[in-house]
């Protein structure tokens, strides 16, 4: 373990050294150049997002869509609400109605069935029906005994559900039987069947008019809001559009007069001048749509208390005796608690609309803020781009976190068993296999989470037994969970090898000061060994982290991708959500966005943040070597 | 040889070393090696490098045995009149009984109050009094009470080269061992912490039995009460180092002493 191979010293004449020693220099300088000009060429595309996207924020205030948005968001909660209930008048009325649906469906799923069966016969009756009288009359009825012959088959064939009676049954297929174009027997049984669910349903309903009133009353409470909401949204948006076609053609012509400036042939020039000058273009007036905006300030600010009002009475008057099943109720009260909590928002935004001022300058600081803490990336809105880092960053570290939650724990046993429990023979196999997980390309394991163990989390989270489970039974099979196993296995080979080493370097003379004090095998590993590779098993989960951080290929096919900050209620089922991450929509936007628009600035900016966490995860991982390294032995 | 001295009146003495052979593999590395070694004296082991003082010294508190290929081909060592080969001495005690210091000091990477109470903390001992008096007690046996009593939590590494090697001292006594061996424990110390631990190593043999290497004949003479001379894997000569010195009985020994070898 601490012989060091003695080399032969090698020598050469003296030039020879010199070519060697500067084909190295050479080496090692190609390496640093490259990175310097891949931080220069992130940093380039990455430096105009800030001056792109505070335009754009500025054109969002002054064309007023941020006014509109002030009432709009507060106002989105209100379908999520109507939601909840609607959900809870199903789910009661469904053990009532359940039954009588069930039964009807059956029928209509036979008559499909049967259908089906006889298709090509009921084509060749059609054709001979179609065809002129005389040999219409030599083929109908050959084809009509074909297609009653099939019918009959059909319905003896087909399998009835045992929710249907026997009698029903015989009934059914009767009927069924004798559906031949033109002289259809009536299908009374499926009719009666119809009738049947829709007297039942009509009943249940009756026993939850209370809540059906409810709903009623939430759908239609905001109806005038929303009217005068998207009036002003109408004009937002025109006059977006307004000063987006000025910033175009003013951009345009800038770019002519610089060419302008730049020719040598005064044609030429002159040509180009007349160009800049067609594309000239005024800046638009924004003073009529801020008259109207303030117009219909105090109509808003109306309508959004009377909204309030009308949620404030609905949450006190939920008809909660209706209801009897348990997660009906237990919808109902959670309404019951955020429709107050959602009036009060909505009369929030009433101060922030009257103070709110069209002209108002956006900030740098508030355009990072807007970047770094924004919660929304969304983007080829019809409404407004939002270029928000946190949905993104969330994805990424949870994702992370789950890899190196269990990535450690696995590699550092395997390390101190590899390194201090296993025979030369054992070692001679572990380690070659568990750093040939390193060579499955990412593109697999992808496959492996989307094919294998995403179905296979989804089904285990399906066992009653296991629905303790935070988070359990899961709704989506791609997950930051399924992504964080995937990765960890990823992280597993880098881990191990860096933690083996770590205990590979505590000095020999170490294990021996403990053996002769008496200490057994165990207490030297966990008293003496361990500690002393601490530092360097530490240095090698943070290196492994960076390797998670920065992966993208199995997050961008596993984690879900769906761009929003995990609803964090569920506590530790958080992970059973999918997410985006910070290399995932690098890797599935970049290649669509024009270059130079603000998304294309924005995917940079990520990419520049990428690049420094990783940066940091490496110098800490550096920083904890250096400061715990141990005596060279 | 006879096998009386199991059933002598005496008590047995501390170390006793009989007809040992002992092979790294397919080489022998001590031939035919008889010792006795008394309680309370300090025994210096000499010899040219590469004759075994260091493999002998190792197989008195089993530390070759983790090698591969080492084994004892004949004899047996005895401490106190007990073969350390018998399968019912426990490893732990053995080694609670024969401490070692190495010929480079290592302390433990913890803080020096941590390494002195690494052996009893090892045996089981977690009362912060017991463990608290025993350092204090092995840092006044090494020496180094009054230096350290104030910065018993700093880290060991940031003691000085003399320093660590007395903690190193310190750490072997803590458990109380009847023996202590020391394998040219000196050797990588300038000449003042040198001196420190001969000046050590009289107070250590009131209490332990001292078995030192030593390339150093000054300080064998300094700090022995005997002499074993070693030379290819055999015991030349044993008697008190001033006789030895003086008055050598073998040939061998007296070129090897005039450094006419
Ligand atoms: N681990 C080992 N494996 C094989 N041979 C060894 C080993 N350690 C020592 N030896 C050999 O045993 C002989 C005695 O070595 P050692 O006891 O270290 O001598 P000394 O301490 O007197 O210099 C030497 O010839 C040496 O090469
Ligand atoms: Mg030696």
């Amino acid at each position: 373990m601490l012989t060091r191979r003695v080399r032969g010293s090698w020598r050469g004449s003296a030039l020879t050294q010199r070519l060697i020693r500067s084909g190295f220099a050479g080496s090692a300088s190609v390496t640093i150049i490259v990175l310097a000009l891949i931080m220069l060429f992130l940093l380039r595309e990455g430096a105009g997002f800030l001056g792109t996207y505070r335009r754009e924020l500025e054109t969002y205030r002054r064309c007023g869509l941020e006014f509109c948005d002030l009432v709009d968001r507060p106002l989105a909660q209100q379908e999520d609400l109507a939601g909840s209930l609607r959900r809870a008048l199903s789910s009661s009325l469904e053990p009532l109605i359940g039954q009588a649906r069930a039964r009807r469906d059956e029928a209509l799923r036979l008559k499909r069935e049967v259908d089906q069966l006889t298709q090509t016969q009921r084509e060749v009756f059609e054709q001979a029906q179609a065809l002129p009288a005389a040999q219409a009359a030599a083929a109908l009825p050959e084809a009509t005994k074909a297609l009653s012959a099939a019918l009959k088959a059909a319905s003896a064939a087909v399998v009835i559900a045992p929710i249907l009676s026997a009698k029903q049954a015989t009934d059914l297929r009767l009927q069924l039987s004798t559906q031949i174009p033109g002289k259809e027997q009536p299908l009374a049984l499926i009719n009666q069947l119809q009738q049947e669910f829709l007297r039942v349903d009509k009943e249940a309903k009756a026993r939850f008019e209370g809540l059906q009133e409810a709903i009623e009353t939430l759908e239609e409470a905001p109806e005038d809001l929303r009217e005068t909401l998207s009036e002003l949204k109408e004009l937002a948006l025109a006059a977006k559009e307004q000063a987006t076609l000025h910033h175009t053609l003013e951009e345009g012509r800038q770019k002519l007069l610089n060419a302008a400036q730049n020719a040598r042939d005064p044609k030429e020039k002159a040509a180009l001048l007349k160009e800049a000058e067609a594309s000239h273009s005024e800046p638009p007036d924004e003073s009529a749509l801020q008259a109207q905006i303030a117009e219909l300030r105090e109509p808003l600010v109306l309508h959004i208390g009377a909204y309030s009002a009308k949620v404030d009475q609905l949450a006190l008057h939920l008809p909660e005796a209706e209801i009897q099943l348990p997660e009906a109720m237990e919808l109902l009260q959670k309404t019951a608690q955020a429709l107050p909590r959602h009036a009060a928002a909505m009369r929030a935004s009433v101060p922030e609309l009257r103070q709110w001022k069209a002209d108002a300058p956006v900030h740098l600081r508030s355009v990072l803020g807007a970047f770094f803490f924004g919660t929304q990336w969304l983007t080829n809105s019809s409404w407004q781009d939002f270029f928000g880092f946190l949905p993104l960053l969330s994805g990424s570290l949870i994702i992370a976190l789950i890899a190196i939650a269990m990535a450690t724990p696995l590699s550092v046993a395997a390390a101190i068993y590899c390194n201090q429990f296993a025979s030369p023979r054992e070692r001679e196999w572990i380690k070659p296999v568990i750093e040939f997980i390193q060579a499955i390309p990412s593109v697999v394991l992808g496959f492996i989470g989307i094919s294998l163990l995403g179905d296979l989390l989804k089904d285990l989270s399906q066992l009653p037994m296991l629905s303790w489970i935070p988070g359990f039974p899961i709704a989506e099979r791609l997950n930051m969970f399924n992504a964080g196993c995937l990765l960890a296995l990823m992280a597993i080979p880098t881990m191990f090898s860096l933690a083996e080493d770590a205990l590979n370097n505590v000095p020999q003379a170490y294990i021996d000061a403990s053996e002769a004090l008496g200490a057994t095998q165990l207490q030297t590993i966990f008293r003496v060994i361990v500690p002393a590779a601490l530092s360097g098993m530490g240095a090698a989960v943070l290196l492994g982290l960076g390797r998670v951080i920065g992966e993208t290929m199995v997050v961008l096919l596993v984690a879900g991708n769906r761009i929003a900050i995990p609803d964090f209620s569920d506590s530790v089922g958080v992970v059973f959500q999918p997410a985006h991450t910070l290399t995932g929509i690098i890797a599935q936007e970049l290649g669509e966005v024009s270059r130079g628009s603000a998304h294309w600035q924005a995917l940079f900016m990520v990419g520049i943040v990428l690049f420094a966490i990783s940066l940091a995860v490496n110098a800490m991982a550096r920083a904890m070597v250096r400061r715990f390294e141990l005596p060279k032995s | 040889m006879v096998i009386a001295t199991d059933i002598e009146p005496q008590e047995p003495p501390m170390i006793e070393v009989r007809d040992l052979d002992f092979a790294y593999g397919a080489k022998l590395a001590l031939e035919d090696i008889n010792l006795k070694v008394a309680r309370h004296r300090v025994t210096a082991l000499i010899g040219p490098s590469g004759c075994g003082k260091s493999t002998l010294l190792r197989c008195i508190n089993r530390m070759n045995q983790r090698l591969p290929g080492a084994h004892i081909r004949r004899g047996s060592i005895r401490i106190e009149g007990h073969d350390i080969h018998d399968p019912r001495v426990s490893l732990t005690l053995l080694r609670q009984r024969v401490g070692m210091v190495f010929q480079k000091s290592n302390p433990f990477p913890k803080s020096i109050h941590d390494n002195v109470a690494f052996g009893l903390r090892i045996a089981g001992v977690s009362d912060p009094v017991v463990l608290d008096e025993a350092v204090e007690r092995a840092l006044r046996a090494a020496a180094l009470w009054d230096e350290l009593k104030d910065r018993l939590h700093q880290h060991a590494h940031s003691l000085s080269g003399g320093q660590q090697q007395r903690l190193c001292i310190a750490r072997a006594v803590a458990t109380r061992p009847a023996v202590l061996l020391m394998d040219e424990p000196c050797s990588a110390l300038d000449p003042i912490a040198t001196l420190k631990i001969e000046e050590l190593l009289g107070q250590l043999a009131q209490e332990h039995t001292v078995v030192i290497v030593t390339h150093n004949m000054q300080q064998a003479v300094r700090v022995s009460h005997d002499t074993a001379f070693l030379h290819l894997g055999r015991l030349v000569e044993h008697a008190p180092t001033a006789q030895l010195f003086d008055n050598p009985q073998q040939a061998l020994t007296e070129a090897y002493l005039r450094g006419t070898f």
